[in-house]
C-alpha cells in the first residue's frame, strides 16, 4: 500500500519503496570468480502428457487445441489438432507418460516471467530488518549482487507461484545509478538461494535514471540533479574502460575490484544492463550514453513515457518493461496511460509487463489482458497470443533466457500453467504450474508450497 | 389497460412535478444491473415477476431517470416488458436524451468507499500533498473536503474507469490517532461535487495509531477513548469545566481538545460512522468493545486482514468493514493471517462489507476496483455481491442512493477486466470520458496520421 502522508515521506521513499528505489546489477567473470553457484535441482523423474489443451505457446501464434509430452523436465513434444477437442486422445503423440492430465478444453501456457520483482530482498513482513533490497550507501554500488539480499523464505514467493510465476529477476532498489547486479530466480521452494538461481542465466546491472538518486544523494554529496547523475554514469565508464584495459592486457596482475569487474563485464556484453527510467527524453539521452561507452540496454524497468519513443526503442533493440497502470504517484510518473504496452508493442519495439509488487506479481495475467483491452479500444488490433508475449517471451529474451524458457516449444524447459479458463479474464486463474515439469501447485489436490514463517499463524 | 393506465398515470406525474435542471434520462434496451431490493422497489412491470431472484441482472430493461435539481429528489424507474417505443409515446414532448443501450451492462456508478481522490497532484511532492496535516494543531475538525480539487487530473483518470462517487479521506499525522473528518464527493469535476462535508471521522490504530499516539496500542487505543469520552460529556454539557472533566474520569491532559471533540459528538450520537482503520483480530475485538461502551457508534473497520478470525463477532455487533480482496501477504506482523478467503468468510458470517483497493495505489488506482472486486469473484464470491460491494452496499452506509445519482454503460461485464464505461450520467448529465490520459493517448497514438510535430497535434 502506497500512500502518502508528509510524516513519514521519507521512511516510504527511501526505505520502504520499491517503486521508488529501483536499481539493477550484474556480471560474472565465469573465468575469474565462480562463486554462488546455481544448485538448483528439480525432479525431473515424472513424465506427463497433458491432452485436450488450448495452447498459447508463447510465441505470438494463434491458440491451438493440442497435447504436450514432458520428458525429463522438457517440452518434448507438441502436438498440434486441427481436429475436435474429443477426437484429440485418439490422435497418438508416442508420449511414454507417468502421469496424464486431461486439460478439458483449459488454457495452458508458458510460465509467467517476471522481469522486476524484489520479492525476497524486499520480503513479507514488511520490516525495517528486511530492507535488503537498496545499499543506499553510496550512488555507485555495482559491486552488490542482490541475490546476497534474497531471503528464500519471502511468503511472496508461493503466492507468486500460485498466480503462475515460474521464473523472475530479483533486482537492486532504485536509489543509486548503479545499484548493483539482479539475479534471475527460479520460482523453486528452496532453503537456499543458490538453489532457486536460474542455470547459467546472465546476471544483469541494475542502474537507475532520474529522481531516484538525485532524491537520496542530494544532500548526501550528490547527485543532486540529472545533470549530476549522467556525470556519475559517465565518470564510471570511465574508470570501468581503464580497468577493462588492465584486465585485457594483464588478466593475472590485475587486482580484482568488485564494483568495476561488474561494470567491465557488462563492456564486455556478458551483463545484461536493465535500467530505472520513466522519462521518455531520459531514456533517449541513456541510449546515447551507451553509444558513447559501447554497451547495449537490454531493458528499461517502469518506462512510463516509453510510448512517445516507441521508434527510438525499436531502432536501438531496447526493450520496455512497464506497468499496465500505475503513474502519477512523482512527477517522472504523472504521463503514465493504459496504452503504453500495447503503443510500444505496435511500433515494433519489444514490450512487457512487470510487476515490481509482491500484489501485482499474483496476478500479471489480469495486468497484460486489460492492457491489451486498452490498446484495441484506441484503435489497434493486437491478437490476445501476441499480447502473451509480453508476459512470457519478451521477458525471457530481455534476461537473455530465451532459448531455455518463455515459449512452448520442443525442448524448452517445461515451464507451464494449466488455467482455469482464458488468461485474458479477471475469472481465470491457475490452477496447476509445472517448473521444469514438476507439479509444483495444484489448487484442486492441496499441493502448493508454504514459507517456514506462515508456521505457527493461522492461514493454512 | 388498467396497467397501462397505471403506467401513464407515473409517466404523467414525472411531467407534471419534475421539470428538469438536467434532461430527465431515457435508457433502452439495457441488461440491468441492480440489487434485488432496489430493482423491486423501482420495477414497474406488466409481466408476473418471478419470486426468487438468484441474480441481479435482468435483460432487456428500459431505466427513466428523472432528475431535479436536488439529487435526493431523483426518480428512477425500470421498465421490465414494456416496448420503449410506448414508454416514448407516454413522454411525449418531455425534454429527455435517449440511449440506446444496445444490450449492454448498465450500472449504477463506482463508489469508491475509500479514497484519497483530488487530495494530492503528486504524492511524493509534499507541497501538492493535502492528505494529511503532521503539523497541524487541530485533527477532527479538518475536513477532506477543504482539501479537495474536483479538477485534479486524477477525477476525470477515475472516472473514465466508471467511478462516480468517492469517499475522500484524510490520514492520521503528527501526534493524534484521529485523522479528521472525511467527506464524500462524486467525479463530476465540477466545483460543486462535494456531495457531504461532513460524512465520517477517521481514526488509525493498529501498528499506524501507536507511530501517532507515543508507540503502543495501549496509547492509541486510550487516545480514541478519551477522544470519545470528552465528546459524549460534551455533548451533555455537564462536565465543561476541569473539576467536571475529573469526576467524569477524562482526562484533563488529554491530546483531544474540547473543541475538537465537539466534531466527535456526531459519531458518538450515531449520526455518522467512525471509520478505524485496524488490522488485528484482537485489535479488531477492541474496537468492537467500543460499543459496550459507546453504544450508538456507527463503526466501519477499514483494512480488517484478520477480520475473518472473529467475523461472527463482527456481524453480531453489526460492524461494517471495508477490505481489500487482494490482501493475502503477511505484509506485517499485524496482518500475519492476511487471507484470500476473508471475504469469503465474512460473506457467510453475514458481515456488512465494502470492496476497497489499499493494496494498489491509492491516490489515483480508485478506478481498478473492478478487479479487485472480480477478484473476489474468482475467489468464490457471488458475482451480485462482489459488485454491491463497490456500490450499493458502502454508498447506503452514507445515506447516498447511487441508482438514482448514477448510471454507466459498460462495454462488458463491469467485474471483468477487460471491460470498460462507454457511457456515464451523473445526476442526469452526461459526463466526459475524456482525460488528461486519453489526450496523451490521443497525441501518440500509433494510428493517429498526422504528420505534425507531437507539439502540434
Amino acid at each position: 500500500m502506497i500512500t502518502f502522508n508528509k510524516i513519514n515521506l521519507r521512511n516510504i521513499l527511501i526505505l520502504l519503496s520499491p517503486i521508488f528505489i529501483n536499481a539493477c546489477s550484474g556480471s560474472l567473470d565465469l573465468k575469474e570468480s565462480i562463486a554462488f553457484e546455481s544448485t538448483y535441482a528439480p525432479d525431473l523423474s515424472v513424465t506427463t502428457l497433458i491432452t485436450n489443451a488450448k495452447i498459447i505457446d508463447g510465441t505470438g501464434a494463434d491458440t491451438f487445441n493440442g497435447s504436450i509430452c514432458i520428458d525429463q523436465g522438457k517440452i518434448k513434444k507438441i502436438l498440434s489438432n486441427n481436429i475436435l477437442y474429443d477426437k484429440i486422445e485418439a490422435v497418438d503423440i508416442n508420449c511414454k507418460y507417468t502421469n496424464k492430465i486431461d486439460a478439458k478444453n483449459r488454457f495452458v501456457t508458458p510460465g509467467i516471467i517476471d522481469v522486476h520483482s524484489h520479492l525476497g530482498n524486499y520480503p513479507s513482513p514488511s520490516i525495517s530488518a528486511h530492507n535488503d533490497g537498496n545499499e543506499i550507501t553510496s550512488p555507485i554500488t555495482s559491486e552488490v549482487y542482490a541475490e546476497h539480499g534474497v531471503w528464500p523464505q519471502d511468503p511472496g514467493f508461493d503466492e507468486a507461484l500460485k498466480g503462475g510465476v515460474t521464473t523472475l529477476h530479483i533486482l537492486p532498489g532504485s536509489a543509486n545509478l548503479f545499484g548493483g547486479r539482479g539475479v534471475t530466480l527460479r520460482n523453486y521452494p528452496s532453503r537456499t538461494v543458490q538453489g532457486m538461481k536460474f542455470p547459467e542465466a546472465p546476471y544483469t546491472l541494475k542502474m537507475a535514471c532520474g529522481e531516484n538518486p538525485k532524491r537520496v544523494y542530494g544532500e548526501r554529496g550528490g547527485p543532486g540533479s540529472r545533470m549530476g547523475n549522467f556525470a556519475g554514469y559517465r565518470q564510471n565508464w570511465i574508470r570501468a574502460q581503464e580497468y577493462q584495459e588492465k584486465r585485457n592486457s594483464n588478466r593475472l596482475n590485475t587486482s580484482r575490484d568488485l564494483q568495476l569487474e561488474t561494470l567491465a563485464d557488462v563492456l564486455d556484453g556478458k551483463i545484461l544492463v536493465q535500467m530505472h527510467c520513466y522519462r521518455a527524453d531520459e531514456m533517449a539521452q541513456i541510449l546515447d550514453l551507451a553509444k558513447e561507452f559501447d554497451y547495449k540496454v537490454t531493458t528499461f524497468h517502469h518506462a512510463v513515457e516509453a510510448y512517445k519513443i516507441s521508434d527510438i526503442l525499436r531502432e536501438n533493440d531496447t526493450c520496455a518493461a512497464m506497468w499496465a497502470d500505475w503513474y502519477g504517484f512523482k512527477m517522472e510518473s504523472y504521463d503514465g496511460i493504459l496504452e503504453n504496452i500495447p503503443f510500444v508493442h505496435q511500433a515494433g519495439a519489444c514490450a512487457m509487463i512487470h510487476s515490481d509488487s509482491d500484489s501485482g506479481i499474483q496476478r500479471l495475467n489480469q495486468e497484460v489482458a486489460k492492457s491489451w483491452a486498452h490498446g484495441n479500444r484506441a484503435g489497434l488490433n493486437i491478437k490476445k497470443e501476441e499480447a502473451w508475449t509480453w508476459l512470457t517471451s519478451n521477458p525471457a529474451k530481455a534476461l537473455g533466457i530465451l532459448d531455455q524458457t518463455g515459449t512452448l516449444e520442443t525442448g524448452k524447459r517445461a515451464d507451464i500453467i494449466i488455467w482455469s479458463a482464458d488468461p485474458f479474464t479477471t475469472y481465470s486463474r491457475p490452477e496447476k504450474v509445472f517448473l521444469d515439469g514438476q507439479l509444483l501447485y495444484d489448487k484442486h489436490n492441496n499441493i502448493y508450497p508454504r514459507s517456514d514463517f506462515r508456521l505457527g499463524y493461522g492461514v493454512k | 389497460m388498467i396497467r397501462i393506465f397505471i403506467y401513464s398515470f407515473i409517466i404523467f406525474i414525472f411531467l407534471i412535478n419534475y421539470s428538469a435542471y438536467a434532461k430527465d434520462l431515457l435508457i433502452t434496451n439495457a441488461k440491468l444491473v441492480i440489487d434485488t431490493k432496489t430493482f423491486k422497489e423501482n420495477l414497474e412491470s406488466n409481466e408476473k415477476l418471478p419470486t426468487d431472484y438468484t441474480n441481479n441482472i435482468h435483460e432487456n430493461i428500459t431505466i427513466y431517470q428523472s432528475v431535479r435539481a436536488g439529487s435526493d429528489k431523483t426518480i428512477t424507474v425500470f421498465f421490465k416488458g414494456i416496448e420503449a417505443d410506448y414508454i416514448k409515446d407516454m413522454l411525449g414532448d418531455t425534454d429527455y436524451v435517449i440511449k440506446d443501450a444496445e444490450g449492454n451492462w448498465v450500472t449504477s456508478g463506482i463508489f469508491a468507499p475509500y479514497s484519497h481522490l483530488g487530495m494530492a497532484d503528486i504524492g511524493g511532492e509534499e507541497l501538492t500533498n493535502d492528505i494529511s496535516s503532521p503539523g497541524s494543531s487541530t485533527t477532527i475538525s479538518e475536513k477532506a473536503s477543504d482539501s479537495f480539487n474536483p479538477q485534479s487530473v486524477f477525477v476525470a483518470n477515475n472516472r473514465r474507469h466508471g467511478v462516480t462517487h468517492a469517499v475522500i479521506s484524510p490520514t492520521a499525522a503528527g501526534n493524534s490517532v484521529f485523522a479528521g473528518t472525511g467527506s464524500i464527493v462524486s467525479l463530476t469535476g465540477k466545483y460543486n461535487s462535494v456531495i457531504k462535508e461532513r460524512a465520517f471521522v477517521f481514526a488509525q490504530l493498529g501498528e499506524k495509531g501507536t507511530q501517532n499516539s507515543g508507540g503502543s496500542r495501549s496509547a492509541s487505543l486510550l487516545q480514541l477513548k478519551e477522544g470519545l469520552n470528552t465528546a459524549l460529556c460534551n455533548d451533555f454539557r455537564n462536565c465543561r469545566n476541569s473539576l467536571e472533566r475529573a469526576i467524569n474520569n477524562i482526562n484533563i491532559n488529554s491530546s483531544i481538545s474540547n473543541s475538537e471533540s465537539e466534531y466527535l459528538i456526531r459519531v458518538t450520537r450515531g449520526n455518522i460512522p467512525l471509520i478505524i482503520s485496524v488490522e488485528r483480530a484482537i485489535d479488531i475485538i477492541k474496537v468492537i468493545n467500543l460499543k459496550k461502551t459507546f453504544k450508538r457508534l456507527d463503526i466501519i473497520i477499514l483494512g480488517a486482514s484478520e477480520a475473518w478470525k472473529v467475523a461472527e463477532q463482527i456481524a453480531e455487533n453489526n460492524i461494517k468493514v471495508m477490505i481489500d480482496p487482494h490482501n493475502n501477504l503477511p505484509s506485517s506482523f499485524e496482518t500475519v493471517d492476511s487471507s484470500l478467503k476473508n471475504i469469503i468468510i465474512l460473506d457467510k458470517a453475514g458481515v456488512d462489507y465494502a470492496i476497497t483497493n489499499l493494496s494498489a495505489l491509492g491516490l489515483q488506482g480508485i478506478g481498478t476496483l473492478t478487479q479487485h472486486a472480480g477478484n473476489a469473484v474468482a475467489n468464490g464470491l457471488e458475482w451480485h455481491k462482489a459488485f454491491a460491494a463497490i456500490t450499493s452496499t458502502p454508498a447506503s452506509w452514507f445515506n447516498l442512493s447511487l441508482i438514482n445519482n448514477s448510471l454507466v454503460i459498460w462495454d462488458g461485464d463491469p467485474l471483468n477486466i477487460t471491460s470498460t464505461p462507454t457511457s456515464m450520467f451523473i445526476d442526469g448529465h452526461a459526463q466526459s470520458l475524456e482525460s488528461r490520459q486519453t489526450l496523451l493517448r490521443d497525441r501518440y497514438n500509433p494510428v493517429n496520421e498526422s504528420e505534425k510535430e507531437h507539439k502540434y497535434r
